[in-house]
């Protein structure tokens, strides 16, 4: 069984004799964080037993408003009513007793420790007086077995692919039993098999009459899943329809406001003399890899598609030289071979725009000025030894004003800026020193729509400009509206190559799912 | 939140500048000054000039150790060892002083020893991938074992006939017949030190790295090579310190800098710098070395039990700490977005 559905019958009945429909209802909710407006009147009404989507732009008050249906940060004032009740919650306990439980966005796990007692921590289980393992496994078996997780659970969360450590969390948060259950970009690790897994899980819990806040940016899904969507921008509600009187287009409308254009930028006009440039790689094999040989040229952007685990972000590490190829032979555009680490890939010209920002990419209490700086000052050898004050602050304001950072002043830190925004000061690091390949490894995983844009299109710049572009996506139709090639890894081998005309949503599933050409 | 393009689009000077602000070492200045007036009323003798100064030559041979801490603080390192390179490189000066070598160049010797020192602790971390504070748990006693074995647990004093150099009368000196100059120093090397690490492009690869030691590798900014220029770093300055040591005082005892490692430490997070890396204040520092000795000197003013001092400096570490912790988050409260 699924969960303890003991503890949810009488819940259910009690609530069917209510005379409200909605669980939740939140009305003119607001939040400042200092001068910054996150909520402005913000209102929402969830239906019992449905999966409600909320839909927005980076900085619209999802997630503040996820954050205080969660106890964890307080409304400035509005109300929230839960199961007919007028609540506040003062803390993320409080907001656990009544029965909601969030998924967030950002692991919350302990890497070090096994997956069970990741998955009971603080609510051990006891035998005797003695945390029992056996109690934990017995109580989570269940619950595994239906996310499909099949995982050593005496393992160390670090071992697990990220999409794995989410589901951890899910199964985590599900162990509470749950009525509204919070999930905030829950997906934004997973690969498509897990994503279709993920959402048949929450069918079934819909079907047990818990209701689900769902924060998403991927929108195809949102339809596939959601029975109402959300819209919001700048901290209120634009609308609320049911999802099958609504449009993706209109959705999308909705969270930008005016602006109407296409998501993918056209090719861009080839710029004249950039000599022409390539990527070779032969028979690269690692321990992640067998076998990879493609070439990649100036003025195309080569796509890279797999599932967690085929082996693209391992590729992606090798080519900027994070980690050794047991074999291949390299030819880079300067002539050489392979770089032996990163410090000599960026100083050939070589980078690598790593999936998770806040991780890898970013120093979160630093300024742009310092982070824009990272690898020119950082990483290039020059004879060099002062730093120039003007010449960081000329570097910042030039990407700030290239890239359309969204920011007051170069000297804000990077903690203060949205997803989208802090992307692209990744980004504009590796554009102050001219790269000729580009490597992006998921760039988009977890900005919102109108950034989304802003970096496809600067993904065309890059290719325009008369640089080597390799393009990894967790999402398909990222990679169909920008690639003129697909390079598919399935299990580590490349599985095929997929051109123009070929590039379909079906043919792409198809072949990174079972590694065969259809 | 609300779209702003002007503000963005056209990156007009007057919006760039960075707005004024105290320096960040503006509370710990004030801490200082409040404590030295304190005691000052209390006992006007203590604002003698000439007991300040003192005060400030005598903390010059660790407050220049305080300072490199800094740097390995900022990278997101410790050094242990740091009282026993300091000693040993301080009884290898007086030794080649002993044997009859030129006390500049023995001095020289102290500082290109510990530099070796430091070579040793780095390459070990480096090497191994491992944090410096565990290497240095164990050479804190190789350094310690060894420098015992070099002068035989006991005293080394370079003998008379030396004791008329030049290098003596340098590390004994008054500038102005007031100003030690070790404490002169202590201070020029401040203000370098404080130059590197915000001045130059080492300075800037050290508090990146401290930052976010994994967005700086994939940066391409080369990790190993800074930590382990940093490590070098302090060991040089140990060396330099003990040599200016044996120049003042004439000789070392086995026993000298055993304690510096958490003095050192303390001043330099008392001054401000986070133990989380990633920035650290060099001037910080030299006020948190200030900030010890007023105490343990305030204590003698005031006619207390020396032993007392040692746990005051440990209360104001701790109430550095609580600051610290404070500012910091209602820093982040105020950035919350």
């Amino acid at each position: 069984m699924f969960f303890r559905t003991t503890h949810y019958a009488p819940r259910t009945r009690q609530s069917d004799t209510q005379m409200t429909t909605s669980l939740v209802s939140v009305q003119s909710l607001v939040k400042h964080y200092g001068g910054v407006v996150a909520l402005d009147g913000m209102s929402l009404d969830v239906e019992r037993g449905t999966i409600h989507a909320v839909a927005g732009e980076n900085g619209a008050g999802k997630s503040t408003l996820m954050k205080i249906l969660a106890g964890v940060v307080r409304q400035d004032s509005g109300t929230i009513h839960f199961d007919g009740q007028k609540v506040t919650f003062d803390s993320p306990n409080a907001a656990r007793q009544h029965g909601i439980g969030i998924v967030y966005q950002e692991l919350s796990l302990f890497p070090e420790r096994s997956v069970l007692a990741n998955l009971f921590v603080n609510r051990e289980p006891t035998r005797y007086g003695f945390v029992s393992r056996q109690l934990m496994r017995e109580k989570s078996a269940p619950i595994l077995e239906q996310l499909g997780l099949h995982v050593d659970v005496d393992a160390p969360v670090s071992l697990l692919t990220i999409g794995e450590r989410q589901l951890v969390e899910l199964c985590r948060v599900l162990l509470e039993a749950p009525r509204l259950l919070i999930l905030d970009e829950p997906n934004s690790a997973l690969n498509e098999r897990e994503t279709a897994r993920l959402f048949a899980v929450l069918r079934g819990l819909r079907e047990r009459g818990i209701t689900m806040l769902y924060v998403s940016h991927r929108l195809e899904e949102v339809f596939s899943i959601a029975d109402q969507v959300t819209v919001c921008r700048n901290g209120r509600e634009v609308f609320t329809r049911g999802i099958s009187e609504t449009s993706i287009r209109e959705v999308i409308e909705g969270m930008i406001g005016g602006r109407q254009e296409s998501l993918f930028p056209p090719p861009l006009p080839q710029a004249a003399g950039h000599p022409e440039k390539r990527l070779v790689v032969r028979g690269l094999s690692s321990a992640a890899l067998q076998d990879i040989s493609f070439e990649a040229r100036t003025g195309e952007i080569v796509g890279l598609a797999g599932l967690e685990g085929s082996g693209v972000s391992d590729l992606l590490g090798i080519l900027f030289g994070m980690s050794r190829a047991k074999q291949g032979e390299f030819i880079y555009p300067d002539g050489g071979g392979i770089p032996h680490n990163p410090t000599q890939a960026a100083r050939r010209g070589v980078c690598l725009v790593p999936a998770d920002r806040r991780r890898n990419g970013l120093m979160l209490e630093k300024s742009l000025v310092d982070n824009i700086a990272q690898v020119a000052v950082g990483a290039l050898r020059t004879r060099q030894v002062w730093l120039r004050r003007d010449q960081l602050l000329a570097s910042a304001e030039r990407q700030i004003h290239n890239l359309h950072i969204k920011t007051r002043s170069p000297y804000h830190l990077a903690n203060q800026l949205s997803g989208g925004n802090q992307q692209k000061v990744v980004i504009g690091k590796w554009l102050e020193v001219a790269p000729d390949v580009v490597l992006l490894d998921d760039p988009t995983r977890g900005v919102d729509v109108g950034a989304k844009r802003e970096i496809y299109l600067l993904i065309r710049q890059l290719s325009a400009e008369g640089r080597v572009v390799l393009f990894s996506s967790t999402e398909l139709p990222e990679l169909i509206g920008l690639c003129d090639r697909i390079l598919v890894l399935y299990r580590g081998r490349l599985a095929g190559e997929l051109a123009r005309e070929a590039i379909t949503e079906h043919n792409l599933l198809h072949m990174i799912n079972t590694g065969e050409m259809t | 939140m609300s779209d702003s393009p002007s503000a963005t689009a056209s990156p007009s000077p007057s919006t760039a500048r960075r707005r004024f602000q105290l320096p960040d070492e503006i509370g710990v200045i004030g801490a200082l000054l409040a404590m030295v007036i304190v005691i000052g009323i209390a006992r006007p003798e203590f604002l003698n000039p000439l007991n300040l100064l003192r005060l400030f030559g005598n903390t010059a041979f660790y407050g220049m150790i305080a300072l490199a801490m800094v740097f390995l603080l900022a990278i997101r390192e410790i050094d242990l060892s740091v009282g026993w390179m300091f000693n040993f490189s301080a009884v290898i000066t007086a030794t080649l002083m002993v044997n009859g070598i030129d006390p500049w160049l023995a001095a020289g010797g102290g500082v290109v020893f510990g530099a070796l020192l430091g070579l040793f602790n780095g390459t070990l971390a480096v090497g191994l991938n491992l944090p410096n504070i565990i290497v240095t748990l164990g050479t804190f006693s190789m350094f310690r074992g060894l420098a015992l074995v070099v002068n035989q647990s006991r005293a080394v004093v370079p003998p008379d006939e030396v004791m008329t150099s030049s290098f003596f009368t340098f590390a004994t000196t008054r500038l102005f017949g007031a100003i030690p100059m070790v404490a002169v120093v202590f201070l020029i090397m401040a203000i370098a030190l404080h130059l590197v690490l915000h001045r130059t492009r080492y300075g800037y690869r050290v508090q990146a790295i401290g930052s976010n030691p994994e967005a700086a590798r994939l940066a391409g900014i080369p990790v190993p090579w800074v930590r382990l220029q940093t490590i070098i770093l302090i060991g040089a300055v140990c060396g330099l310190s003990g040599a200016l040591f044996v120049g003042f005082r004439g000789a070392i005892d086995p026993t000298s800098g055993q304690d510096f490692a958490l003095t050192v430490i303390a001043a330099a997070i008392i001054g401000g710098t986070p133990l989380s890396g990633g920035w650290g204040t060099v001037i910080g520092a030299v006020i948190g070395v200030l900030i010890i000795a007023v105490i343990s000197s305030g204590i003698i003013f005031f006619g207390i039990d020396q032993t007392w001092s040692t746990f005051v400096t440990g209360a104001v570490t701790v109430l550095a700490v609580v600051l610290d912790q404070v500012i910091k988050r209602q820093r982040s409260k105020r950035l919350q977005q």
